[in-house]
């Protein structure tokens, strides 16, 4: 499902992936400072506008995704209400004997949709990015060391098999009487096969990719060369008009 | 001892493919994760934090190299992105600062002692690492003082027990099956066996 949305032809999708990445980070700065709920609000339906009109989306697709999420900002509202650093004035209502403050409610909804806030310009990311994109664009335009790209991109590529050994290690115990028990031993005992074989595998790999000089000793040239062009300036242009307005707003507001 | 030798490409591909495990075991943490802070709050989050630390302890016990713990949690975050991970910006940030939280100790040990009272020390130092940035991050100066250090000491526990310790089993386990036997762990292993048998 991940890997339709990063293939598709829309905007996003052509954005520079170092340029998208960049702009993630450049958010979780810029909502630091940020305690009041509206601010992380707009900028969070803005996203998910970004998202399903830039980047094609399907909104119920989003939402399925940013559902964990939700609950996750929820206890920021409740742990900031039972919790706070300074109790407000203003009581809504009471609990037994605990007064719940208006103050307290809106700062625990202000945390809670900057985590939202900072999931869905990952998702943002990570639904427009092919990953292999991502690594190329990391090596020629962030200069990270190709031995790290190549690396990560060999290992990647290797998931679908750990997840097939996993399965037969599994198969194997059964077979064996083994894998009745808790899910945690379960678990301890997958594990040691799963990572020497992944080892093994690794040591194997590597090897061939000495061999074909993917370790940087040599100046290799690449078969895909990721660029700039214009669709990273719009994208630009879009991002700092955004953050612009964004702090008007809030300077409006405050 | 090999210090001073950078990270080569053979050790880079190992740290990666024990990262790729463990970053899809993060996938399914993080789901359990989100689950139990819903409900317990970011105080039950912390329990679980020490996980996060794992895959740079064990490659820093494994290859006993300069930068090997940082390499490690950063490819672990890495890969974890590239899977699709949900939250790929604060995965990022979080890979970095714990990384570099444990790599400080065992820099401070100066990459020569990998007993279990130092990997346990880096497992809490990545896991502090972890709540500073947390603490920055989601905003945590708006909570109780008592709770944020609970929250801390949760944190810490789980990354000496989580990490460290967990750490040390998962990787002697390791050695024994005989695969890290190119790697320092596995070297100094075989050599005690042999001096034993002698």
């Amino acid at each position: 499902m991940i890997e339709q949305y990063q293939r598709k032809e829309a905007f996003l999708q052509h954005v520079n992936p170092s340029l998208k990445l960049i702009s993630v980070l450049f958010i979780i700065a810029v909502m630091i400072p940020v305690f009041d709920p509206w601010t992380p609000l707009v900028l969070f339906a803005a996203t998910v506008l970004m998202i399903t009109s830039l980047g094609g989306v399907s909104l119920r697709f989003l939402l399925l995704l940013l559902l964990p999420f939700v609950l996750f900002a929820f206890s920021f509202v409740w742990i900031q209400v039972v919790f706070p650093d300074e109790r407000g004035s203003t009581v809504l209502f009471s609990i037994g004997s605990m007064p719940v403050a208006l103050e307290n409610v809106l700062i625990g909804m202000s945390l809670g949709m900057r985590a939202l806030v900072f999931a869905s310009w990952s998702l943002l990311f990570v639904l427009t990015t092919e990953p292999t994109k991502l690594m190329l664009s990391l090596i020629q335009q962030c200069k990270l060391p190709p031995r790290f790209g190549y690396g990560m991109m060999a290992a990647y590529r290797f998931l679908p098999t750990f997840q097939q050994e996993l399965k037969q290690i599994r198969k194997a115990h059964k077979i064996r009487g083994l894998g009745t028990n808790s899910k945690w031993r379960n678990a301890k005992r997958y594990a040691i096969p799963l990572i020497a074989g992944a080892v093994r595998k690794a040591e194997r790999t590597a090897v061939a990719m000495e061999s074909k000089g993917f370790d940087g000793s040599r100046n290799r040239q690449f078969y895909h060369t990721i660029t700039w062009n214009k669709n990273d300036a719009l994208f630009l242009l879009l991002f700092i008009s955004l953050v612009a307005s964004l702090i008007t707003f809030r300077w409006a507001l405050l | 001892m090999s210090l001073g030798k950078p990270l080569n490409l053979r050790e880079i591909v190992v740290m990666a493919f024990i990262s790729a495990v463990f970053g899809v075991l993060y996938l399914l943490w993080i789901f359990l994760n989100q689950i139990v802070t819903g409900v317990l709050g970011p105080v039950g989050g912390g329990l679980m934090a020490g996980f996060w630390i794992l895959a740079p302890v064990v490659c820093a016990l494994i290859i006993q190299k300069p930068g090997a713990a940082l390499a490690a949690q950063m490819i672990a975050a890495g890969t974890e992105v590239m899977v699709g991970s949900v939250n790929a910006g604060a995965v990022l940030l979080l890979g970095l600062t714990q990384g570099l939280g444990a790599e400080l100790i065992f820099a401070l040990f100066l990459y020569r002692n990998y007993r279990l009272p130092v990997l346990m020390l880096a497992g809490m130092s990545g896991t502090f690492a972890n709540f500073l940035t947390q603490y920055v991050m989601y905003g945590y100066s708006q909570y109780e003082t008592m709770i944020v250090w609970f929250m801390l000491g949760t944190m810490l526990v789980s990354g000496a027990l989580l990490a460290g310790w967990a750490g040390q089993a998962l990787s002697y386990a390791l050695v024994r099956t005989g695969v890290l036997n190119n790697f320092a762990l596995g070297r100094s292993y075989y050599q005690k066996k042999m001096e034993e048998s002698a």
